[in-house]
């Protein structure tokens, strides 16, 4: 059982913030040697987030509740509406949409794991598999990622992630199977949660070498022109999106060296994400042994 | 310009990462990485304490089997120095010429690349490359990678 009625807390700074929370329930559970812990007074929400972590982190997701927790958090639901949220015992953030509530809280549980993980380096990008080698597509949000992702999708490649690519040691790339968050059916800001599923996409299950690192950002119009740049430039590009490279450098140079020696890495601006891919593909296959 | 000067490679602070062709560096003290090319590399890790800039030159020589120009290893101590992988200054100084003359005359005559030294500050947050998610506009804050920093639209996205 994942979700347990609690009656104190360990630590005054959270008793005093779940004081007047009449019901509490929580889950602990362990990512990549993360441990989390999360309160709520709200069973339904909790466990709404907990489908989502067990779904975008399917190789390492260990619920026990007798964790000691490393990072607590507490999300409130008050009787006006308002939703809360607490990291350490610290007010993060409130608002009134449930929605963006819960896309928020779950953006910061994975950005923690991705942050903390101790035998994993995350690095913000879009990921794919293709002939047995991951594709990996770093990048700022709003370059056109999961865009590019998604048709790749449609194209037969296998769904990794549209955030986060996730190193071992050995420098090779896990799923992190989030739905797909795409843009530009409401308007060009608002994110769609999309399962890959329904535009065609299988989800990968295995960790794969990855055979190319594409550094690219769309630009109306843009041309291709490839060049591949050595490991160390690539590694340099690549350090912006690294998400634990402050907290953990040694580890994330010494995974991003081995990601390098198997993967070219080629950078180019690009157009649009639909007559790219074709390019892209060929490109791949003549490249990328 | 003294070439019996010793150039010293800093090693406290430092995280370095072996590449076949490159060496890259994160100084913990500044959070700062550096990539240094083939030819940087050479010279950073000739920086012993006992070897002279003409030292240096000569191995540059024996290793790379070409003959080299001293201003080159100079380029790369001056290059070392200015993103502080030296644990003592050095004075530079290419008699008399700038820096842009002295890499245009040994670019002309060059069979090896000159030395350089390419460096990133590492991202302040891991919220700054973080997928723009917001509750409210002071979420955006920190979300630097974001269309906006300073709202939180409808959508629950930091931007306009």
């Amino acid at each position: 059982m994942c979700l347990s009625r609690i009656l104190q807390f360990s630590r005054m700074s959270k008793r005093k913030v779940s004081d007047y929370l009449k019901e509490e329930y929580q889950f602990k559970f362990e990512s990549y040697g993360v441990k989390i812990g999360i309160k709520s007074n709200n069973k339904s929400f909790l466990k709404k987030m907990e489908k989502h972590l067990r779904k975008i982190v399917p190789a390492s997701f260990v619920i026990d509740d007798s964790l000691e927790a490393e990072h607590d958090f507490l999300l409130n639901v008050k009787s006006d509406g308002l939703y809360e949220l607490y990291k350490d015992g610290e007010k993060i953030t409130f608002g009134e949409s449930e929605e963006n509530f819960f896309n928020f809280s779950t953006s910061k549980l994975r950005l923690t794991i991705a942050e903390y993980a101790d035998s994993r380096v995350f690095l913000h990008a879009g990921v794919v598999g293709w002939n047995g080698k991951a594709i990996v597509i770093p990048g700022k949000s709003f370059q056109g990622k999961t865009t590019l992702v998604a048709e790749l999708i449609k194209r037969g490649a296998l769904y990794y992630s549209d955030e986060y690519a996730v190193l071992n040691e050995e420098g090779l790339v896990y799923p992190f199977p989030k739905t797909l968050s795409l843009r530009g059916f409401v308007d060009k800001y608002k994110q769609v949660e999309t399962e890959a599923q329904s535009i065609g996409g299988k989800i990968g299950a295995e960790p794969i070498p990855v055979g190319m690192v594409l550094i690219t950002e769309y630009e109306a119009g843009a041309e291709w022109k490839p060049r591949i740049i050595s490991a160390g430039q690539g590694i340099m590009e690549i350090l912006a999106h690294t998400i634990p490279i402050r907290y953990n450098p040694q580890f994330s140079l010494q995974v991003l060296n081995k990601m390098a020696n198997h993967a070219i890495i080629a950078k180019s601006k690009r157009g649009e994400a639909r007559d790219f891919v074709e390019t892209l593909l060929k490109f791949y296959e003549t490249n990328v042994r | 310009m003294n070439s019996s000067q010793v150039p010293v490679a800093r090693k406290q602070g430092l995280v370095v990462q072996e590449m076949p062709e490159e060496v890259l560096i994160y100084d913990l003290d500044t959070n700062k990485a550096h990539c240094l090319n083939k030819t940087a590399a050479f010279v950073w890790k000739s920086c012993d304490g006992n070897k002279s800039i003409a030292d240096i030159t000569k191995s540059f020589e024996n290793d790379f089997g070409s003959p080299v120009n001293e201003d080159l290893v100079w380029l790369a101590v001056e290059q070392l120095n200015d993103k502080n992988l030296l644990s003592e200054g050095l004075q530079t100084n290419f008699k008399g010429q700038n820096r842009r003359e002295v890499i245009k005359k040994i670019g002309f005559a060059a069979v090896i690349a000159l030395p350089v030294v390419a460096s990133l500050t590492a991202p302040s947050s891991a919220l700054a490359t973080a997928s723009c998610a917001c509750v409210a506009p002071a979420d955006c804050a920190a979300q630097t990678g974001c269309p906006s920093t300073v709202n939180c639209n409808p959508s629950g996205v930091c931007a306009p």
